[in-house]
């Protein structure tokens, strides 16, 4: 840590100080914001040591109350900058904690100035101010609940009518990424009411960045609750609005994108899978094309952590059936090699066989279950005869596709 | 049963008296049968919903010790036959949701209190099961009751699982009573809460590989796939008494279910035999003629007695009600004593 002079602490004290008050005075929200970017400022990575060193002063100093009073410059800003100050102080010293108490309290008097602010030329700073509640709250989990509800607040703010409605959705995905880190996904729905009216009615007006972030999220929301058809249509927003050249942006849509597809019995590309690192997946697409139901097996307990821990295990786990319906067809195509006329009878035995082959074993009832599931569920057309332990296809079209559509879970209709 | 000095300080005598006053006892805290008399011995401390922190005596809260022998004492009760099950059952779940509020009110999480809230979570869970089989009209009101406290203390035992887990080890039961939430969500488009894929993500991993959530999730996968054939035959071989009590609902619903299946896919001219089908559903092909009947299918007898279900029959229909219980051949069925 570098100490400096008592001079050299007044004089960054002051220079930060005029700073954020001619920000204000001018509008200039890219300097405004940058006096409160913590994480981008104390990272490795930055170019501007600035705040570093400000924060170095202020500890060094102990006394910016007293320079704040000291001109009408920058008093009328007391309540903002003392809790600010405060709060880079205890960053600076890794009391992450308490840093953020006290972020939290000049955000709160923030938002007071933001919205007497007629318009809304400060809007980038409130998305820093709120990226910051989140990353500081990660950092200090504890802290995340609150945090959410601060950002809660933030949203009633911008929500409404005016020029600044369109940071809510900006507050709303800080919001989403707090609630699935907090484990809390359920609290997204209201917060997902809230927006609804704005998307309905001003979605186009939003930055691209949110809309790809909202729906991104929203869409894993509903892969989670396994509603394909809409999840579907949310992550594949997010892919093709999402910028090409971020590429780990759309290595985790893809991630969600992909089994949604396969259930709607859509099969990407290999490339696509070695381009964004997925081949977790590629056992998977295989077991589908060749109707190797030991492959999906494997492919399932070999990833068994991360598909668990992304949340897709279920749904994969699902894509089952279609690996029957796809071995049954093939066994189907073999026979009509064999004997045309009769290869719309298929033989419970040699499905069982079939299956023995894959080192599955299964006996005629656990068939017999099967196959009455993959007619019931429309993915073999024809009808089951117990007496003579035989599947008779349709002749026409005996093995249909998905076409985009679900395979539809079974549920008794009352 | 002896009662000991211990269970002096089962209630104060405060509100002991103002119980005895108000006629406020239950069956089993009366001296003799007596709605007015009751005695230290007998009573035990009701669950009071508007209890605050502020104002609560440490006097009014019952140590540990205490509260441990009152749960032995409210569970032993599980066993008298004197009274119809929906009163007992009244009468635990109100005095053992009293010993969880003084629970959490002292913030005790140790491994004692984790014993403790697996009897209850049983408690529950038994009580579930036998609600069911219990005609009275006030039992939907009970049942939804005794459900929503047996999830809140499940989750509550979760919590303190997780609070006390030492590096890379889960506590005895665990994985048993993880499980239990696994067969509670096994149709997770009827809940509100957050789907089990969710739920998946934060379970510890040993949990995972244990063989009882090994046992759920096959039980989950049947599920959701219909496979009928290897639900009915894997719950009848695994499942333990905890999870079938959990499970139960769930049996007829994939029995009528696969009847719905067979009716609809098998060929009109091949009328399905009976006795295929009892060995299918694991019922006694008496029961599966009446449960056939009760979802609105005729069956067919032939010349030789032999019993059948004509298919493509129009007049499928589940009872409005729920179903009456078949037992579930292969499973040791006998209302097992819990090792409480």
């Amino acid at each position: 840590m570098a100490y400096p002079s008592m001079g050299e602490a007044h004089r960054r004290t002051t220079d930060y100080l005029n700073k954020f008050s001619d920000a204000v005075s001018y509008q200039d929200v890219a300097s405004l914001a940058h006096l409160f970017s913590f994480s981008f400022s104390f990272s490795f990575s930055s170019n501007s040591p600035s705040l570093l060193s400000v924060a170095d002063a202020l500890n060094f100093f102990q006394d910016s109350n007293r320079l704040i009073k000291q001109s009408d410059k920058f008093s009328q800003f007391g309540e903002i900058l003392a809790p600010l100050f405060r709060s880079l102080q205890c960053y600076r010293l890794g009391n992450l904690v308490d840093a953020y108490h006290a972020f939290e309290k000049f955000a709160n008097v923030f938002i007071q100035e933001f919205r007497n602010w007629e318009s809304a030329w400060a809007l980038e700073a409130l998305y820093v101010i709120a990226y910051e509640i989140r990353v500081l709250a990660e950092r200090s989990p504890e802290k995340l609940k609150g945090a959410g509800s601060f950002l809660t607040k933030v949203f009633g703010v911008l929500a409404g009518k005016g020029q600044k409605r369109v940071g809510a959705l900006y507050v709303t995905c800080q919001l989403f990424k707090i609630y699935f880190k907090l484990g809390t996904v359920n609290l997204c729905r209201s917060v997902i009411r809230s927006i609804e009216t704005a998307c309905i009615f001003y979605f186009e007006e939003f930055p691209r960045r949110d809309k790809v972030t909202c729906m991104y999220y929203t869409g894993r929301l509903e892969v989670f609750n396994e509603n394909f058809p809409a999840a579907d249509h949310k992550l594949s927003y997010a892919l093709t609005h999402c910028n090409p050249l971020r590429e780990a942006n759309i290595r985790m849509i893809l991630k969600y994108l992909i089994p949604v597809k396969l259930s709607l019995g859509i099969l990407p590309k290999v490339w696509l899978l070695e381009k964004y690192s997925l081949l977790e997946y590629s056992n998977v697409i295989q077991a589908l094309k060749r109707g190797d139901l030991r492959l999906l097996r494997h492919a399932l307990q070999e990833h068994e952590d991360q598909f668990l821990r992304s949340g897709v295990y279920l749904v994969l786990e699902k894509l089952e059936l279609q690996v029957y319906q796809r071995l049954v067809k093939k066994i189907y195509f073999i026979q009509k090699q064999e004997d045309p006329s009769k290869a719309h009878q298929l033989k419970l035995e040699v499905i069982v066989k079939a299956l023995k082959w894959l080192e599955m074993e299964v006996d005629l009832d656990e068939v017999e279950c099967i196959m009455t599931i993959l007619i019931y569920e429309n993915l073999v057309k024809g009808y089951f005869a117990h007496k003579s332990k035989v599947v008779v296809l349709s002749k026409q079209d005996p093995f249909p596709e998905l076409n985009g559509k679900p395979v539809n879970s079974w549920r008794l209709t009352l | 049963m002896l009662f000991c000095i211990i269970f002096i300080t089962v209630t104060t005598e405060g509100e002991r008296a103002q119980r005895e006053r108000l006629r406020d006892l239950a069956v089993f805290e009366r001296l003799n049968g007596d709605p007015r008399k009751t005695s230290s011995a007998l009573a035990v401390k009701k669950f009071c919903r508007t209890i605050s922190l502020k104002y609560a005596q440490a006097s009014d809260v019952r140590p540990l010790s205490v509260l441990e022998d009152t749960l032995n004492y409210l569970l032993n009760l599980l066993d008298s036959s004197e009274h119809p099950f929906e009163v007992v059952h009244d009468f635990i779940f109100d005095r053992t949701r009293s010993i969880r509020q003084d629970l959490s009110m002292q913030n005790i999480v140790n491994d004692r209190a984790i014993h403790m809230y697996e009897k209850m979570v049983k408690f529950h869970v038994v009580s579930h099961h036998r609600l069911r089989n219990c005609g009275s009209s006030t039992i939907s009101s009970l049942k939804f009751l005794n459900m929503e406290q047996l999830t809140k203390t499940l989750a509550s035992l979760y919590i303190l699982y997780e609070a006390n887990h030492s590096s890379n080890s889960i506590h005895e039961n665990e994985a048993e009573f993880r499980s239990l939430y696994v067969l509670l969500h096994l149709d997770s488009k009827s809940q509100q809460t957050e789907s089990l894929s969710f739920w998946f993500c934060r379970v510890p991993s040993l949990v995972m590989k244990s063989k009882e959530m090994h046992f759920a999730r096959q039980v989950l996968r049947f599920y959701r796939m219909g496979n009928y054939r290897s639900f009915l035959y894997t719950v009848s071989a695994q499942a333990s008494y905890l999870q079938y009590c959990i499970i139960e609902p769930y049996v007829n619903e994939v029995r009528a279910l696969a009847i719905s299946y067979i009716n609809n896919c098998c060929y009109k001219l091949h009328p399905y035999p009976l006795e295929q089908l009892s060995k299918l559903l694991m019922m006694k092909e008496s029961d599966v003629e009446s449960f056939c009947h009760a979802c609105g299918l005729e069956t067919l007898t032939d010349g030789g007695g032999n019993k059948s279900l004509p298919t493509k029959q129009t007049t499928f229909s589940i009872p409005k009600g729920s179903f009456q219980s078949y037992s579930l051949l292969a499973l040791q069925q006998e209302e097992r004593q819990i090792a409480i």
